[in-house]
């Protein structure tokens, strides 16, 4: 089954998840507010049948979420406990985030994308910045895998034994390969009208489905009951 | 119609050549090709008429272009979208969508047409250059030439009425530049003008009304069709340019080979002593077992049981656009783990991550794999122990001990080219593979290649080199290699 979800619920549903997942919880409200919200990453990644990295991610989860139950306090000091809550910081604050823009990026094609951005009357400077970033992913994604080959072939994978070169080795061709991609691309876009004072036409009809609503309703009950929550206006 | 009266524009910043005194007449509907070799100019033309010059690119310009009565100095970009169209290089950075549909729309949406009228622009381009196989599908997963035809219809479906191809064929397959052919013909047909710049002549011929030659930012000659038809190949190996005809030949003796199906014309090649033995290749991109993948070859992406291939020779890997050349190189020089390859150089077998040491590729994009910052430093980042004697014999070897304490990233393509086979020859690389060395270079570069593979091969390397050119092929190849859907079509002497 393919889902399909408008751009626009989208951006609003990795805005929610973020403040949902990323504000502290203290109490078990909060927390089970939070487990709740962190199952639609989950659910996006089973959607695009990435299996085992949903298995792992929510055997990482399980395990985070037990440790700062079990270990962490906030009387907890040293260094295993610095490393702990960075591992159970990271897993479940910041991964349903990251997940859910993966998701984002992965399955909005540009042209939808911009349509949604011209709907809600983002200026063409703005989604037209956020369009190429988002075109680049792809391509910074083959370029790396080509530098990779090429350090693999001269044996320089990990710096040739030397860590502050593991970078250098990495990033400066990366750096020069976009630089230049990024050039040819724009010179290419001018060259097809980008950038024309004219209100942009797009193909592309945006539809809002059943799955847009029940996101957008149930991720905007959550927010609203995290800041009852977290205000404390009730109880 | 197309005017430059009295031209001079130079570069801002960088030490690209520019343009003198060029004063240039261009009628509607005509096909005008321009040549010479890489440098002269060609670009830096076809950017004043586009407009990218003084718009993109910034620099000193003096003279004035005209397009259709429009001063481009005082045309915005945006405006001339509809009016010139360019198919720029490389399909990699011009694509905008990660779909076919969207990039053929790409245009009329930024210039605001109506979504009715645009489905049907994209129709009619489709219908013409006959792609509708193409629409929806991932511009990712497409071959060289399929790409090509894509970025050919996008820049169309402005429907400008002139259209620049800066070396359309670099990444193309004979048989993709044959189809390449009949979109310029088509919109020959349609009373467009078309400016091409190139550097492979021979599918032009017949096809273009004027040609102009360009050396050092000047046009030196112009020429009809007729006249430069009559141009022998001397006269054309002295302005280093390839050949008009020579390549025609050349189809017709591999061409059919790679193409047709018949292959008894091809001298197959018989196994002697000493040669290196790749066997057990089998590769899938889907993710299988090691066991499956030998068990089950025919479902493999890349299979080849047993082949034999001379040490100390040149190997040419051909074979259409899509049909594994690349997929083998990576598998030979074990970039791709999940590849069961095994490769016997006399005595010793290597197979996994023994295969980086013995086989170095040269990519295709040589960016990619210079690290360092000077020649030096990257010839010795190869070595296990530094050897400075050794460094600058092998610099000496490549004509690259002048440039030693250079940073790579400021030298020239094929001297950046020679850099990484330096590196190559520093990590004692007994394979030397080759992704297209010569794809978008100009008679002399290639032929300077060419040399230099030879080299390699008479100090006792194997190369094995993936190549549309056949002219490299009839320069420097001992042996080819066709490959067919990642199988061997056939394995001869040249």
């Amino acid at each position: 089954m393919k889902l399909h979800i408008d751009p626009r619920t989208k951006l609003f549903m990795i805005f929610a998840v973020s403040i949902i997942v990323m504000i502290p919880a203290v109490s078990p409200a909060t927390w089970a507010l939070r487990t709740g919200v962190t199952l639609i990453p989950l659910v996006l990644l089973l959607f695009e049948k990435k299996y085992i990295p949903a298995l792992a991610f929510t055997v990482l989860y399980a395990v985070a979420a037990v440790l700062t139950l079990l270990f962490i306090s906030s009387e907890s000091t040293g260094v295993l406990y610095a490393l702990l809550v960075g591992y159970c910081g990271i897993i479940v604050q910041f991964m349903p985030s990251v997940i859910t823009a993966w998701y984002a990026i992965k399955t909005t094609k540009i042209d939808e994308f911009m349509a949604a951005m011209q709907k809600m009357h983002m200026p063409d400077g703005i989604s037209v910045s956020l369009a190429v970033v988002m075109r680049f992913f792809p391509t910074i994604k083959e370029e790396y895998g080509s530098i990779s080959d090429a350090m693999k072939m001269r044996g320089i994978l990990f710096g040739g034994g030397k860590v502050g070169k593991m970078l250098e080795y990495r990033i400066i061709p990366l750096l020069f390969s976009c630089v230049n991609i990024g050039e040819e691309l724009s010179a290419a876009a001018v060259t097809r009208g980008l950038g024309a004072p004219v209100k942009r036409s797009s193909i592309c009809e945006l539809k809002i489905g059943a799955a847009d609503i029940t996101l957008f309703a149930v991720l905007t009950v959550s927010t609203a009951a995290l800041i009852i929550l977290k205000t404390g206006i009730v109880g | 119609m197309i005017e430059l009266k009295d031209v001079d524009f130079s570069y801002k910043g960088t030490d690209e050549a520019g343009l003198h005194s060029i004063t240039l007449t261009v009628n509607d509907g005509e096909t005008v090709l321009l040549c010479g070799e890489s440098g002269c100019g060609k670009t830096t033309l076809t950017r004043l008429i586009n407009g990218l010059i003084p718009h993109y690119y910034k620099g000193e310009l003096s003279g004035s272009v005209t397009v259709n009565g429009r001063n481009i100095a005082e045309t915005e970009l945006y405006e001339l979208a509809g009016t010139v169209g360019t198919v720029f290089q490389n399909p990699r950075s011009q694509f905008f969508s990660i779909d076919t549909d969207g990039e053929i729309v790409f245009g009329p949406e930024n210039i605001g047409m109506s979504p009715a009228e645009i489905m049907k622009r994209k129709e009619q381009v489709a219908q013409d250059m006959e792609l509708t196989p193409l629409l929806g599908r991932s511009l990712f997963e497409l071959s060289g030439g399929e790409k090509q035809k894509i970025a050919c219809a996008s820049v169309s479906a402005l429907l400008p009425e002139i259209m620049i191809l800066d070396e359309p064929s670099s990444n193309l397959d004979w048989k993709a530049i044959s189809e390449l052919k009949n979109i310029i013909s088509l919109w020959k047909s349609q009373g467009r003008t078309v400016i091409i710049s190139e550097h492979r002549l021979w599918y032009l011929a017949g096809l273009v009304d004027r040609i102009l030659f360009m050396r050092n930012g000047v046009i030196e000659h112009e020429w009809n069709s007729r006249e430069f038809a009559g141009l022998d190949t001397d006269e054309l190996k002295r302005l280093g340019l390839r050949p008009t005809k020579l390549e025609e030949r050349y189809i017709r003796e591999f061409g059919d080979g790679i193409f047709g199906s018949s292959t008894e014309q091809m001298r197959s090649y018989q196994s002697k002593d000493g040669d290196i033995r790749i066997r057990d290749m089998f590769f899938s991109y889907e993710k299988r077992r090691k066991k499956e993948l030998a068990a089950d070859p025919d479902k493999c992406t890349l299979s080849i049981p047993e082949l034999d291939i001379p040490r100390g020779s040149v190997t040419a890997l051909t074979g259409e656009n899509g049909a594994g050349k690349s997929t083998f190189l990576r598998c030979l020089c074990g970039l791709k783990k999940s590849c069961t390859v095994k490769l016997d150089i006399g005595e010793s077998v290597y197979s996994g991550r023994k295969l980086l040491k013995i086989c170095y590729m040269v990519m295709q994009d040589v960016d990619h794999q210079l690290f360092t910052d000077s020649v030096t430093a990257e010839v010795c980042l190869s070595m296990k122990d530094e050897d400075t004697a050794k460094c600058n014999g092998i610099l000496e070897s490549l004509g690259l001990l002048g440039f030693k304490d250079k940073h790579p990233m400021a030298l020239s393509g094929g001297q950046k080219q020679r850099v990484a086979i330096a590196s190559a020859l520093a990590a004692d690389a007994e394979l030397l593979l080759f992704d297209e060395p010569t794809s978008g270079l100009d008679y002399a570069h290639m032929t300077s290649v060419a040399k230099l593979l030879k080299q390699l091969s008479d100090q006792g390397r194997t190369v094995i080199v993936s190549t549309h050119d056949p002219e490299l092929i009839a320069l420097c190849c001992d042996y080819v290699l066709c490959l067919e859907r990642g199988r061997v079509k056939y394995f001869g002497e040249v």
